[in-house]
């Protein structure tokens, strides 16, 4: 699989903020690419580097194989963008709205009738826009996107304001879309669960970096199960998980111990908690679970609730 | 370039700035008409006509422009519609340059209406009072070259209104200089060095001396023209963060 989306080294200074550092992404063809990341990680910068909208400090930004840097427009006719702010003008239809970008970038007229359709939008897009819902305007911003039937799609936070209705569609329209238009997706969100229904792919940004990428089915294989454990004493039960050559997360009430790839999980269970029971510290549940989109997030971008342990403490 | 001067024109349809574009020249008509009804004896076409270009370059155009820039650059600051247009496969001077035709050509339209409006306003007002008729020629390409010149002098006023419209989100700047300059204007009338401020030029365009009207004129046009290049090409290299 080539990459439609490819960075190097993609840097973005603020002035003293380094808001972007180095980001090397690869998002293949046809790929629904969740990028994830908290508010401030540096998602939208790179969306917008992307784009051609801000220039990079430093590295280089490919769409489908052209930089954007030295041609902003070619790179630009491969994209159709959906950004945070929809930009439409309410005083206008839904359709003429779409039409006002269609003339823009000179595509036929039966373009707009196209995209309306894919997102069924149809009866709606002869009301003006100032009368649309929140989840109207976002499915003319994706209507609007795939204008003219770009090979790639950016899409920076598509679900932002919507109802769980809403949500749903939306989920529903982003995991059709490589199927129906043949397009990428790079999908921008701080939501997990969406990405998790959503996305083929996924990279994590955090503090301006990427620290995580890769298949999203490959990356929960890849990383072994875990045995969580309630207990009434998270640092002595901490500390004895460490030294058994378990890796351990603390949280006020439970520790979350990592196996390694390939151990067996209930037999890894089933030894951390009779060496628990023996030192005589309370075990109210234990169990080993799956790897979720949130535990993998929650590791790489290692957020204040949950501290690393790092060094056991004593016992 | 046509397509994007399309999109501009079609952009103002039933929009505020559309409204404005017909209230300024009506607020003149609808005042030289009461004041021609209020009159008792007839008073020629001259002074009507040129009563209203007065008013219209003194005090009504260079706030016409403050409000109808503010609300052209709203369109796009209001919905934050820049990054997606920037987005676009287009040359983004183009999108610039298309919104400084569209304005100098509303604002055009402004100076033709307003020469209709009162045109129609005289003439109503003749009608209901036949005895107030007014006397003498009715000069129409005299006064279409008086509103004409005034046009070119303001250029450079419209193109200043433009530019800070356009850099800033917030309608504060642009108000405050549309609002600052017509009172500087308006205080520094009989003051020599106000051929020189860019809110004063259109009104210079009926002064008797003649440097003042050559001055403003030269001087509102040719950097006007300058200054909407220089906007252009400003904008268009600018980032929008």
């Amino acid at each position: 699989m080539s990459a439609a989306i490819e960075t190097t080294e993609l840097t973005r200074r603020f002035k003293r903020h380094l808001a972007v550092d180095g980001v090397s992404m690869t998002v293949p063809e046809q790929a629904v690419y969740g990028f994830l990341g908290r508010n401030g990680a540096g998602k939208t910068t790179t969306l917008k580097m992307l784009l051609g909208l801000i220039r990079p400090s430093g590295g280089t930004a490919r769409i489908c194989g052209v930089d954007v840097a030295e041609d902003r427009l070619g790179a630009a006719r491969k994209v159709g963008a959906l950004l945070e702010a929809h930009g439409f003008y309410g005083n206008l239809s839904g359709r003429e709205n779409l039409d006002l970008t269609r003339c823009l970038i000179g595509l036929p007229r039966t373009e707009v009738e196209r995209v309306l359709e894919v997102v069924e939008m149809t009866e709606h897009a002869g009301r003006q826009v100032s009368d649309y819902s929140l989840g109207m305007r976002q499915r003319l911003g994706l209507a609007r996107a795939m204008l003219g039937a770009p090979p790639v799609l950016i899409l920076d936070e598509p679900t932002n304001g919507l109802d769980p209705d809403g949500i749903a569609d939306m989920r529903r329209f982003l995991a059709e879309l490589p199927d129906r238009t043949g397009a990428t997706v790079l999908l921008s969100s701080h939501l997990l669960g969406e990405i998790e229904q959503t996305a083929t792919h996924i990279g994590i940004v955090h503090q301006g970096r990427l620290v995580l990428e890769g298949e999203l089915t490959r990356l929960k294989a890849d990383l072994a199960p875990e045995v969580a454990v309630e207990t009434d004493d998270p640092v002595r039960a901490a500390a004895l998980a460490t030294a058994r050559g378990f890796a351990v997360t603390r949280t006020p009430d439970q520790i979350v111990a990592s196996l390694k790839p390939g151990e067996d999980a209930r037999a890894a269970s089933a030894a951390l908690n009779r060496a628990l029971v023996e030192a005589d510290v309370a075990v109210f549940a234990i169990g080993p679970r799956a790897r979720t989109l949130e535990g993998i997030y929650r590791e790489v971008s290692a957020p204040p609730a949950v501290q690393p342990l790092m060094q056991p403490e004593p016992v | 370039m046509l397509a994007a001067l399309f999109v501009e024109a079609r952009k103002l349809n039933r929009s505020l700035a559309a409204l404005l574009a017909i209230a300024a020249p009506s607020l003149i008509a609808v005042f030289v008409f009461f004041n021609m009804i209020r009159g008792k004896a007839p008073a020629p076409w001259d002074m009507w006509m040129g009563s209203a270009s007065a008013i219209w370059a003194f005090f009504m155009l260079p706030m016409s422009v403050t409000a109808l820039t503010a609300l052209v650059a709203h369109m796009e600051h209001g919905p934050k519609s820049w990054d997606n247009l920037r987005a676009l496969p287009l040359p983004r001077w183009k999108l610039y340059a298309a919104k400084a035709v569209c304005v100098l050509a509303v604002v055009a339209a402004m100076s033709a209406l307003t020469l209709l409006m009162v045109w129609g306003a005289v003439t109503l007002a003749a009608v209901l009072k036949p005895e107030l008729t007014p006397t003498g020629p009715f000069d129409l390409a005299a006064y279409a070259r008086t509103m004409g010149l005034m046009f070119l002098a303001g250029l450079l006023m419209i193109a200043l209104q433009l530019w800070t419209a356009l850099r800033f989100a917030s309608f504060v700047p642009g108000l405050v200089l549309g609002i600052g300059g017509t009172f500087f204007a308006v205080v520094a009338t009989s003051a020599k060095e106000g051929v020189f401020l860019p809110w004063q030029m259109p009104v210079n365009m009926l002064a008797s001396e003649a440097w003042r009207m050559n001055t403003a004129l030269g001087l509102g046009c040719g950097l006007g023209l300058v200054a909407l290049v220089a906007m252009v090409v400003h904008l268009s290299r600018r980032e929008v963060l």
